[in-house]
């Protein structure tokens, strides 16, 4: 197998690779800012430059020369290579700022090139903290600057776009987002204009950067220049927490990140994940993170003598398992979720079980030809292909709609659903029958029907398992605190600097901003123990353990197997 | 620096109203044909960008968005791209210019011999800054960058056309009175050092009007 040797460390590698791709798959870190291993490779930031070098051969005798101490002599490259554009050959001998004073120093200088004329202005800058220039200037660069002169000064407050806002002065014309724009979207909405010190992206007159993935030059962009509309200004990097989940609002299960400050969710990045979404994500799976924050219930309620009043959790559990004991199990209709996990559609599963009545059906939420043949699809709920797994169904109206006017059904309990909303029943039908709801938001249209409603926890705020429409099983993890858990004691959730480092009498934890909810793993459990039906597993993990060796359609899916980036299932009815 | 102050780029209008009326902003059936002969000399359309561009601007004596776009659209490359080239290179303008344009070089070799002086006598003598044209449409003047003559620093460019070396203020007023009478300056050929044998020792076709510049024959400045 061909060699390579950087900074005197012999390593085997197959096909070419490019060397900085090399190095960053092995853990060899080189300063850069144009490349992408996404998009195709201009060399134009020249911050990555190394010192390459073959072993010099006799051109007679085709032998390696060696020097009087017997050591291969090594023909360098007459000026340093960038290191991203270098294809790797057999022999190949590499330095990089670790091992050679030169490269450190070109590394230095450039960095003091791309900051000649930025403004430097990280104090009120999104990107500060987060910002490989930053970064990387304070790992490389030097401590001051020769150019004591006016800077070149550009337009700072340009709207490309509907969503995305462009700073022309941070710009350090790396490519990345015009390449984003002509070889992965393919939208042609941006370029570089002028030259020089004048350079910096922008449409040409006449175009809105409005394609539905625009916000992905924000991710990629390796400086402050292009900030998201919506979230500029509104939180520091570490300000917040930085928890890798999924997106919601499509069955593809996107990889992303969730920002998090004061309990509250503050803007969705993309997160990579190759086999499910590369390294992009759609617009309108990072904007619609509000649901997590607003019109979020404060507790549960029920129905009391024709009033509605507010409850505790144990007067919830305890109504609905009056309502579920006084019926016949083929009276009550379960519905279950395509946008929970499959822990708790599986423990709605063994409690519609229990009780006798039929498995639970899940509402499709396909909106036909919405989708596009990337990352936005047809069916906008998160985990349908979870629920058809699991063995659950869809809803087949006309069935249920006549059972509810025959009163053949009596109870309706839904687990995070707004059968109203999606139109299987209008508010007024179920009027007529005891409801019991398990919802995230307020505006739930079946809310107002419903005779006890215990908040859920939503996606952000649980843990579970969710399959994408692909088969690829993915474990969420809770990205905010909700008000029965202490952050910093759930082990799974992402940390801010300020959890790590204040306590919890700062200013910055804000308690009211705890929603008072509870992830369906406990309150399906405590429900079903006040009708003798033991669901009380260790922890999430158990369940899907269980699922996991009790259901072929789950081989594979355990939570260590999962991971960060998801497992692979096979297609149903094939085996591995 | 003769406090200049900082650079000031600006942003182009993002809507601009077009400038050339709809009807006009056509090819006709030959000059269609002529573009896609200039497109198949290449092995990509894109190759065919600045040929096309510098053929519009010929037509409609420059490049407002919509002319770009039409270029672009004819040649079945992308506009944004097409866009950018054009904004890249001075010698494309992007909005009507003066009869005649004096690009002043103001890059490394001009500047250090007095490129900006040049450039700020012609602004004082037209009342015009860089990038705006006189009221009676005559004149254009913009600071550019290398020209490629560094050896007759300061020059300027008239109208993408002839080249005027080694300025002086003198020089610029000169200029500028002869082409108010119409004159253009003439063509000057700067040849390679192996030719200035056939040319006597000088290397410009105009050695005899230029009496500050004289080469002395590189084999007896190497002695
Ligand atoms: S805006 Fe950002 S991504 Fe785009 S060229 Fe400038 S630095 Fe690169
Ligand atoms: S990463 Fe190599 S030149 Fe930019
Ligand atoms: S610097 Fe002016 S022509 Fe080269």
């Amino acid at each position: 197998m061909p060699k390579v040797t950087i900074d005197n460390k012999v390593y085997e590698f197959e096909g070419r690779p490019k060397l900085l791709q090399f190095c960053m798959e092995h853990g060899i870190e080189i300063p850069y800012f144009c490349y992408h291993s996404a998009m195709s490779v201009p060399a134009n930031c020249r911050q990555c430059l190394v010192k390459v070098g073959n072993p010099q051969v006799d051109r007679a005798t085709r032998e390696p020369v060696l020097d009087d101490d017997g050591n291969p002599v090594i023909q360098y490259f007459p000026k340093l290579q960038t290191s991203c554009s270098m294809d790797m050959t057999d022999g190949l001998v590499v330095h990089t700022h670790r091992t050679d004073e030169l490269v450190a120093r070109a590394q230095r200088d450039n960095l003091e090139f791309l900051l000649a004329n930025h403004p430097l202005d990280c104090p009120i800058c999104d990107q500060a903290g987060n910002c490989p220039l930053q970064n990387q200037a304070y790992k490389y660069g030097p401590e001051g600057s020769r150019f004591e002169f006016d800077k070149v000064h550009k337009p700072k407050k340009i709207e490309l776009g509907p969503r995305v806002m462009l700073d022309g002065e941070r710009c350090i014309n790396c490519t990345r987002c015009v390449r984003f724009t002509s070889e992965i979207s393919k939208s042609n909405q941006l370029t570089i204009i002028e030259r020089g010190v004048k350079n910096y992206p922008l449409t040409p007159p006449g175009v809105v950067f409005d394609e539905p993935y625009s916000m992905n030059v924000i991710d990629i962009c390796p400086v402050g220049a292009l900030t998201s509309k919506d979230f500029r200004f509104r939180a520091r990097a570490w300000e917040m927490s930085k928890t890798p989940s999924i997106v919601t609002g499509t069955s593809r299960g996107s990889n992303c990140y969730y920002w998090v400050k004061d309990n509250e969710v503050m803007r969705i990045t993309a997160r990579t994940n190759v086999e499910v979404n590369g390294y992009w994500l759609a617009d309108v799976d990072r904007l619609n993170y509000r649901k997590f924050n607003d019109a979020r219930p404060l507790g549960p309620d029920m129905v009391s003598e024709g009033a509605r009043v507010s409850t505790d959790w144990d007067g919830a559990y305890e109504r609905a398992a009056t309502l579920l004991r006084g019926v016949s199990g083929d009276e009550v209709l379960f519905i279950g979720s395509a946008h929970a996990s499959v822990e708790d559609n599986y423990l709605l599963m063994k409690l519609a079980d229990h009780v006798g009545a039929s498995a639970p059906v899940y509402i499709p939420h396909v909106e036909a030809g919405s989708g596009d043949d990337w990352l936005v699809t047809d069916d906008k709920a998160e985990n349908a292909q979870g629920c058809e797994r699991l063995g659950m169904h869809p809803v087949d109206e006309t069935v249920v709609r006549a059972r509810l006017d025959s009163g053949a059904i009596k109870l309706v309990y839904v687990m995070d659903e707004d059968p109203v909303a999606s139109g299987l029943f209008t508010a007024d039908q179920l009027k007529s029958v005891d409801v019991v709801l398990h919802y995230y938001n307020t505006t739930n249209e079946t809310f107002p029907v419903a005779n006890v409603s215990l908040p859920a926890a939503t996606i952000v705020e649980t843990i579970g398992t969710f399959v994408n429409d692909q088969g690829h099983a993915q474990r969420v993890r809770p990205v905010k605190a909700i008000q029965s858990m202490n952050r910093s004691l759930m082990m799974e959730t992402g940390l801010s600097r300020q959890d790590r480092h204040a306590t919890p009498f700062d200013k910055w934890s804000k308690a009211e901003n705890k929603v008072n909810c509870q992830p369906g793993w406990v309150t399906i459990p405590e429900i079903a123990s006040r009708l003798n039906l033991d669901l009380n597993y260790k922890s999430p993990k158990a369940i899907m353990a269980e699922i996991e060796s009790s259901n072929p359609a789950f081989s594979g899916a355990t939570y260590d197997a999962m991971g960060l980036t998801g497992a692979r299932l096979a297609e149903v009815g094939t085996t591995v | 620096m003769s406090g200049h102050g900082a650079e000031i780029v600006t942003l182009p209008k993002i809507n601009p109203a077009d400038a050339i009326p709809a009807d006009k902003l056509v090819f006709t059936a030959e000059e269609k044909a002529q573009l896609q002969e200039y497109k198949s000399r290449y092995p990509e359309a894109e190759g065919a960008v600045m040929r096309g561009l510098w053929f519009a601007q010929e037509k409609f004596g420059f490049l407002p968005p919509e002319v770009i776009r039409l270029v672009a659209d004819e040649l079945g490359i992308e506009y944004a791209r097409a866009y950018g080239v054009a904004t890249f290179y001075t010698q494309y303008y992007k909005q009507k210019m003066g009869k005649y344009v004096l690009d002043v070089c103001t890059c490394f070799s001009c500047q250090v011999c007095g490129g900006y002086d040049m450039l700020h006598h012609l602004e004082e003598k037209l009342g015009i800054k860089p990038g705006e044209t006189t009221d009676d449409g005559l004149f254009s003047i913009q600071g550019v960058e290398c020209l490629g003559a560094c050896g007759s620093a300061p020059m300027l460019q008239v109208t993408n056309g002839p080249y005027v070396f080694n300025l002086t203020e003198d020089k610029l007023d000169a200029l500028v009175d002869s082409l108010r009478s119409g004159k253009m300056p003439p063509f000057t050929s700067v040849t390679l050092p192996q030719d200035e044998e056939e040319m006597g020792g000088n290397r410009r076709s105009d050695a005899a009007a230029v009496a500050t510049y004289q080469t002395p024959p590189v084999a007896g400045a190497v002695e």
